[in-house]
């Protein structure tokens, strides 16, 4: 699912700290996933205007984002604010990156370019916490028809929820390319270590499985 | 603020530039007016062939820096070798 088609998942919420940046690629478009020191979660385009540095390799101070190339700073508008080498210019409006829209539901981020889109209405029985994104070498279709095998039931696009070991999980898929998808896990509220051990156990499993289609009789644990 | 205003005003520049090397016309000066428009810079398209591109522009000074910089790289399909610049009123 693209960008432009409706919200789509970029990372767990509580992988994106205050005062960091990350990147994410959705349908092959690169993506800088940062949030700001007052906590509020941004996602642009990951690229400076200056010379095309990914923005997800800076750093973040405040509310700006700094290029590591050149130390150019963003407001959370997408707009140049300083240029180091150049203190005293009036920056132009038009030095801005493309900012996209950004919400955070269910201990994931999420992002479109869409100027209509809603979040799918998904509500769960408690607070969810990002629990582990994972990263497949699959296709969207293959990672769903694999969860499918575990009692997935969806709830909205590409996203839906199955219980492992008693602990309901919500699963948000976001196409990185052709063969390769991220999944997206959250779980309600603070898991004990023990359970949470074997979630990821079971995470890393499922992506074992879902890579390894001669291996795909073997029960995921 | 008055100081800053004419520390703003005392910083435009126009300049001439001739790009030298291998020129596709109509490449470069697309990609020439983009850079333009994201540094906020006047443009004109001068001559130009497939040895020499002529352009002048007219904006504050390190944003005409700036623009120099980007076409001297230039769009993929052009070989940017020889840069001349010279201010014009």
């Amino acid at each position: 699912m693209k960008l432009e088609s409706g919200f789509v998942p970029v990372a767990l919420s509580s992988h994106i700290e205050p005062g960091t940046s990350t990147g994410a690629v959705v349908e092959q478009a690169e993506l800088v996933v940062w949030r700001d020191n007052s906590g509020k979660v941004h996602v642009w385009e990951d690229r400076c205007p200056h010379r095309g540095m990914r923005l997800s390799f800076g750093f973040v101070r405040g509310d700006h984002i700094a290029c590591l190339y050149h130390g150019w700073q963003f407001d959370t508008g997408g707009q140049c604010r300083h240029i180091p080498a150049h203190p005293d210019l009036e920056v132009p409006q038009t030095i801005k990156v493309p900012i996209y829209r950004a919400e955070e539901k269910l201990g994931i981020v999420w992002a479109t370019t869409a100027s209509d889109a809603e979040l799918a209405d998904i509500t769960m029985a408690s607070d969810l916490a990002g629990l582990r994104s994972l990263y497949v070498d699959c296709s969207l279709e293959h990672a769903l028809a694999g969860l499918a095998v575990h009692g997935f039931a969806t709830a909205g696009e590409n996203a839906g929820t199955l219980t492992v070991d008693g602990v309901p999980l919500f699963i948000a898929l976001q196409v990185v390319g052709p063969q390769n998808t991220a999944l997206h896990i959250s779980v309600p509220g603070a898991q004990g270590a023990d359970i949470s051990k074997r979630l990821a156990r079971w995470a890393e499993a499922l992506r074992f499985a879902l890579e390894s289609p001669e291996l795909a009789g073997m029960e995921v644990a | 603020m008055q100081q800053a205003d004419e520390r703003r005003v005392l910083s435009l520049e126009a300049a001439r530039f001739t790009f030298r090397g291998q020129i596709d016309c109509e490449s470069f000066a697309e990609f020439a007016r983009h850079r333009a428009a994201r540094l906020d810079i006047e443009i004109m398209v001068g001559d130009c062939d497939p040895t020499a591109a002529t352009l002048s522009v007219r904006g504050q000074e390190a944003l005409v820096d700036m623009f120099e910089m980007a076409c001297s790289l230039g769009p993929y399909d052009c070989v940017v070798l020889d840069v001349e610049r010279r201010a014009i009123a």
